[in-house]
């Protein structure tokens, strides 16, 4: 069987932030706001759709979501409807899930859409459910969560390498700035300088407020369809031309070294071998800053930073607009917030967004043919990687 | 199994004898409210449970153990039914080291989850564990964040939970 080319010809998000919405009506805003931005499709071309939620019975009390949010969204998915969980990666999932079920001809027209709602009454609640990404019955009981690992991977970084507070403020600074460009993004028209945010307060030490993202409300969703039915939707396609994933462990006391993510190296070598591209081929990278020592640590597996100098990387802006590569235009989710299932679908929006020259002038990149989205999952121990092609044949 | 039943485990005479730290306040230690098991971390415990009870009747003596591949003689965190290297389930318990050093730490200043939000702040983090290839994560009592440092010794140690559960933690004890 050939494997057939696939490409993204559309997407939409909602607005991300504290929500007065509830689950479901997040899916209703992304079903309108898709069928308006992809003004060639109909309901019924949609054969296929895959959900990313990584904890709608946590955050909504709700279980059988992917009929849930086809209901909400007005699809009748005919051949696949299926949810995809992986924590933080669960929209990139559902995308290499569309990818491979299109490719394999199982399906033509595909919606990966996530939808998460995070911010509950009690943020204790919301705090448990977090957690429970971890290992609930060794990691759980200690009290273990994103931040404080997160907060241990900034601390060896900075004892192995000398990374700085004022570098990974850097990385912080770059990516609110460009949220202050994307009118859906969490911290939209919200300013960050690095002394400013040098003074807000620890939530993981070395971790301040402004090292964190967000817990977010949102949706997201993209059109992938194959590439004979392409131009039907657009005239500026993105193709998929790449995709790697790696399992690396889960319990936090396998994690083995924190500065070294194995996982990602192996991820990325996948997915730039598919494409037959090199780290320096990329143009622009939708990258999973979760923490700021995320993004730093990032630059250096990528290869786009020499080992260890992930800090220096974010300081002299190489991963901006004018560096090496313009890295997070959209804001990040540093900027933009993080609603887990939306945030890799969200990545995948701006991608096309970008190559097809919709991408507002503050964060435009220039000439960009290639580029690469990642998420990392729970305490890094999961990689997902993907790389687009900008227009051209099939 | 009652609450008065706790034999301890001796003291190691080999090492010179360090004064009982003094006692600070340890919110993990008073009377638990029980939760919704949906919403308790702590696991459930007892043999008809769980395969993995003995974990924790030893740390009611104690003793912070895991299992060791009898096959390999590999030393599997967190303890298991079956081997992942080589997938016997012939495995059996072995004590863990009783002290340990700080590979790296945080502390949670806020956001904790359910149950925890009054012990806050409080630190955890990755101890490396005298002469065995294993790397633990735990909470870290005995000192506030500020006086910890990486590479400082700490005990491992089991505690009572306060509900009829025993759990594990590290304690900064110099």
């Amino acid at each position: 069987m050939n494997v057939r080319d696939v490409a993204l010809v559309g997407g939409a998000t909602t607005k991300f932030g504290v929500r007065a919405s509830t689950w479901a009506e997040l899916a209703q805003e992304i079903g309108v706001a898709l069928f308006r931005s992809v003004p060639e499709l109909r309901s019924e071309d949609v054969d296929s759709l895959f959900l990313g939620a990584a904890e709608p019975e946590r955050f909504a009390f709700q279980s059988h979501v992917a009929p849930f949010a086809a209901e909400q969204m007005g699809l009748r998915p005919h051949r696949i409807i299926q949810r995809t969980e992986l924590a933080c990666a669960s929209g990139q999932s559902a995308i290499r899930s569309a990818y491979a079920a299109i490719a394999s001809g199982l399906s033509d027209v595909a919606v990966a859409v996530g939808v998460e709602k995070m911010n509950l009454p009690s943020m204790a609640e919301a705090n448990t459910a977090m957690a429970s990404v971890m290992d609930r019955a060794w990691d759980g009981p200690h009290g273990a969560t994103a931040p404080p690992f997160f907060a241990m991977v900034a601390q060896r970084h900075q004892l192995e390498y000398g990374t700085t507070d004022d570098q990974l403020a850097a990385v912080s600074e770059k990516n609110h700035r460009f949220a202050n460009s994307n009118p859906e993004a969490q911290f939209y028209e919200k300013t960050f300088s690095r002394e400013k945010l040098a003074r807000l307060p620890l939530v993981a030490p070395p971790l301040r407020l402004g090292d964190c993202s967000s817990m977010t409300d949102g949706a997201a969703a993209v059109v992938l369809v194959a590439a004979d039915r392409a131009r039907a939707y657009t005239d500026r396609p993105a193709w998929i031309r790449g995709t790697g994933q790696y399992s690396d462990f889960h319990n936090l006391a396998n994690a083995g070294s924190l500065t070294d993510w194995v996982g990602l190296k192996h991820a990325a070598r996948e997915a730039f071998g598919r494409a037959g591209i090199g780290p320096d081929d990329v143009d622009f990278a939708e990258i999973h800053d979760c923490f700021t020592i995320s993004e730093i640590v990032e630059y250096e597996m990528f290869g786009w930073a020499e080992p260890g100098k992930g800090g220096p990387f974010a300081s002299e802006g190489q991963g901006d607009i004018g560096g090496k590569l313009v890295v997070n235009p959209r804001g990040g989710l540093l900027g933009c917030g993080h609603p887990l299932g939306a945030t890799g679908i969200a990545q995948a929006v701006e991608v096309y967004r970008q190559m097809s020259g919709a991408a507002p002038a503050a964060r435009t990149v220039p000439d960009p043919e290639w580029g690469l989205v990642h998420n990392l999952s729970g305490s890094a121990n999961v990689h997902s990687v993907m790389i687009y092609q900008r227009g051209g044949a099939a | 199994m009652s609450a008065e039943a706790r034999p301890r485990r001796p003291t190691p005479t080999l090492a010179a004898p360090t004064p009982e730290p003094v006692p600070s306040p340890d919110p993990t230690s008073r009377p638990r409210e029980k939760k919704p098991f949906l919403l308790d971390f702590f696991p459930l415990e007892t043999a008809d449970q769980t395969r993995l009870s003995r974990f924790f009747e030893r740390l009611k003596e104690g003793r912070v153990s895991t299992t060791r591949c009898v096959q390999e003689g590999v030393l599997l965190w967190p303890p298991r039914t079956a081997c992942p290297g080589c997938h016997t389930e012939d495995v059996d318990w072995v004590d863990l080291p009783e002290r340990g050093r700080i590979y790296a730490f945080s502390a949670v200043l806020g956001g904790a989850p359910l149950g925890m939000e009054s012990d806050v702040p409080f630190a955890v983090g990755l101890v490396d564990l005298d002469g065995v290839p294993l790397r633990l994560f735990g909470r870290i009592e005995g000192r506030a964040w500020t006086e910890l440092r990486i590479g400082q010794s700490v005990r491992l140690e089991s505690f009572d939970i306060g509900d009829g559960r025993w759990f594990y933690r590290f304690r900064a004890d110099d």
